[in-house]
């Protein structure tokens, strides 16, 4: 039974397959830096996917809709119940990702008599002053992946969610060619929109693949636009008030997409 | 045990998830001097003028015949639009703004919509009342005053409240502490015959006027503090009109003041 070593480990890789077969069809999610802050991104047909947290911390989420809202209603709490409490600069993303939510997540993933959450989040956290923006990849095992910046990894000032491992490569991988950080807004939501394209576009999951040329990112990008919603949002240095997340709305976006160079 | 996320939230308020976690201050069983006086010294106006409304607070806060401080800020923000203007004790009243805001936010964050303009005055209502007990002790009276931008009906709004939380809606204006008598009295007089009602103000004339209301009550009730002249001490003063809060200089309230008072 279960309680065997042997068939809890078979049992957890059975439903870490069950899961990434779930996230699979996942719109990708794209966070970077840009000259005022950090822009997010993402295309959907259904439902809102990226939300504001706190003061200087966003979330985007793929996975199933009551999961997310359940993690995304618990992150404010959190954050809320720290900003109250003590002040707004003691809520941290790195703290409530290291110390409620990840324990929380694999908790769930491991009890295997239990339902595990089907959500894979995406949290975007504005730095304080010249402090650098915080990326960070929170998984359904409780797993966390950041931007980097210790233990000799190379800084990002990004982050992205997607369905599958090999569309998060594929936008890492376009990503890394991009210069973002002083960049204009419009550019830094090109870069995004082609970033999302890379997730979002049906591929062999083979990593010996040809990486997809921009020519064929554009038209997937252009096809997509004609037929799904943009979603994007801000968090603003230059706010003038505490809050700093603001609603990119859609024509907004369409007319940023639009815009020259 | 197993580490767990807060319960499900779902459409419960911040209020509620504050006393959950145990963050609201408990009502004292026991009244341990027996009887207080509830006190509300200070002097709080509102009134709506020509671009929307503007509320302003004296800066005294007093313990018994003593002054303790001559720089308190006694109309908070709340958020982008609406004001809270106190009397009565400060540590509650401050408190009881800091829940406001965060309730407030808590709200559009999680239910993603802003909260409606009632909703909002209720939402002080329901705090008044919960209070009731610390003013039954008589150690945390507080009468505040609630103003705020309509942006659907794009007009402002005025509300005063008693201490047990029970709402009135003001037409023209609303003040409430210990030198309100005064002020209400000149704010009267004013609208009525003072040539000009107070929605046809202008915006220097309504700081005008809201000086010289707030000077009239300090000369007669030794809890507010009015314009203190030798250490340059003014009011604070703010409106909201459709673009938002605005605090005034104390530069512009004193070439006001002392350019018409001679």
């Amino acid at each position: 039974m279960i309680e065997e070593p042997y068939r809890w480990v078979e049992a957890i890789a059975n439903r870490r397959e069950y899961i990434e077969h779930q996230l699979a069809v996942g719109s990708p999610i794209v966070a970077l830096s840009y000259a005022d802050g950090v822009v997010l991104f993402t295309m959907s047909r259904e439902r809102q996917k990226v939300f504001e947290i706190y003061d200087r911390i966003a979330m985007g989420g793929i996975g199933h809709p009551g999961d997310i809202e359940r993690l995304r209603l618990a992150a404010i709490e959190l954050c809320s119940t720290e900003g109250f409490a003590r002040s707004a600069h003691d809520v941290s993303l790195r703290r409530l990702a290291n110390y409620s939510l990840s324990p929380a997540l694999k908790a769930a993933f491991e009890q295997v008599y239990g339902a595990p959450y089907l959500a894979r989040l995406l949290f975007a956290e504005l730095g304080r002053g010249d402090a650098p923006n915080l990326f960070l990849r929170l998984d359904y095992d409780g797993s966390i992946q950041t931007n980097g910046g210790n233990f000799g990894r190379t800084f990002e000032e990004w982050g992205v969610v997607a369905g599958t491992k090999a569309a998060a490569e594929r936008m890492e991988r376009l990503l890394r060619e991009e210069e973002v950080t002083k960049a204009p807004l419009s550019h830094a939501v090109k870069t995004a929109a082609l970033a999302w394209s890379a997730g979002h576009l049906p591929l062999a999951e083979d990593p010996e693949a040809k990486p997809p040329g921009r020519e064929e990112l554009k038209k997937h990008l252009d096809a997509q636009l004609a037929q799904a919603a943009i979603e994007c949002a801000v968090l603003e240095r230059s706010s003038t008030l505490p809050i700093t997340w603001r609603p990119v709305p859609e024509a907004e976006s369409r007319a940023l997409l639009d815009g020259q160079p | 045990m197993q580490p767990a996320l807060p319960p499900a939230a779902g459409a419960e308020d911040f209020a509620a998830v504050l006393r959950r976690g145990g963050l609201l201050a408990n009502v004292p069983a026991v009244n341990a001097h027996g009887s207080i006086t509830p006190t509300d010294a200070t002097t709080i106006l509102a009134f709506k003028y020509a671009d929307g409304v503007l509320v302003a607070g004296d800066r005294r806060a007093t313990a018994a015949n003593q002054i303790v401080y001559d720089r308190a800020d006694k109309v908070l923000e709340i958020d982008r639009h609406s004001l809270m203007a106190i009397a009565g004790v400060p540590a509650t009243a401050w408190e009881m703004a800091r829940v406001l805001e965060h309730s407030f936010q808590f709200y559009r964050r999680t239910q993603l919509q802003e909260m409606s303009l009632d909703g909002k005055v209720r939402a002080l209502s329901k705090l008044l009342r919960d209070n009731l007990g610390f003013v039954l002790q008589g150690v945390g009276v507080v009468v505040p005053i609630f103003a705020t931008y309509d942006s659907e009906a794009e007009t402002a709004r005025l509300y005063f409240y008693d201490a047990m939380g029970a709402q009135f809606e003001a037409t023209d204006f609303a003040a409430t502490g210990s030198g309100s008598g005064a002020v209400r009295a000149v704010l009267h007089f004013e609208n009525s015959w003072g040539g000009k009602p107070l929605r046809k103000l202008k915006a220097d004339e309504a700081i005008l006027l809201a000086l010289r209301a707030l000077e009239t009550a300090a000369s007669s009730d030794s809890a507010t503090g009015g314009v203190d002249r030798r250490a340059d001490i003014f009011p604070i003063v703010k409106t909201i009109t459709s673009a938002g809060i605005e605090t005034l200089p104390e530069k512009r309230m004193a070439r006001l003041f002392k350019g018409k008072l001679v």
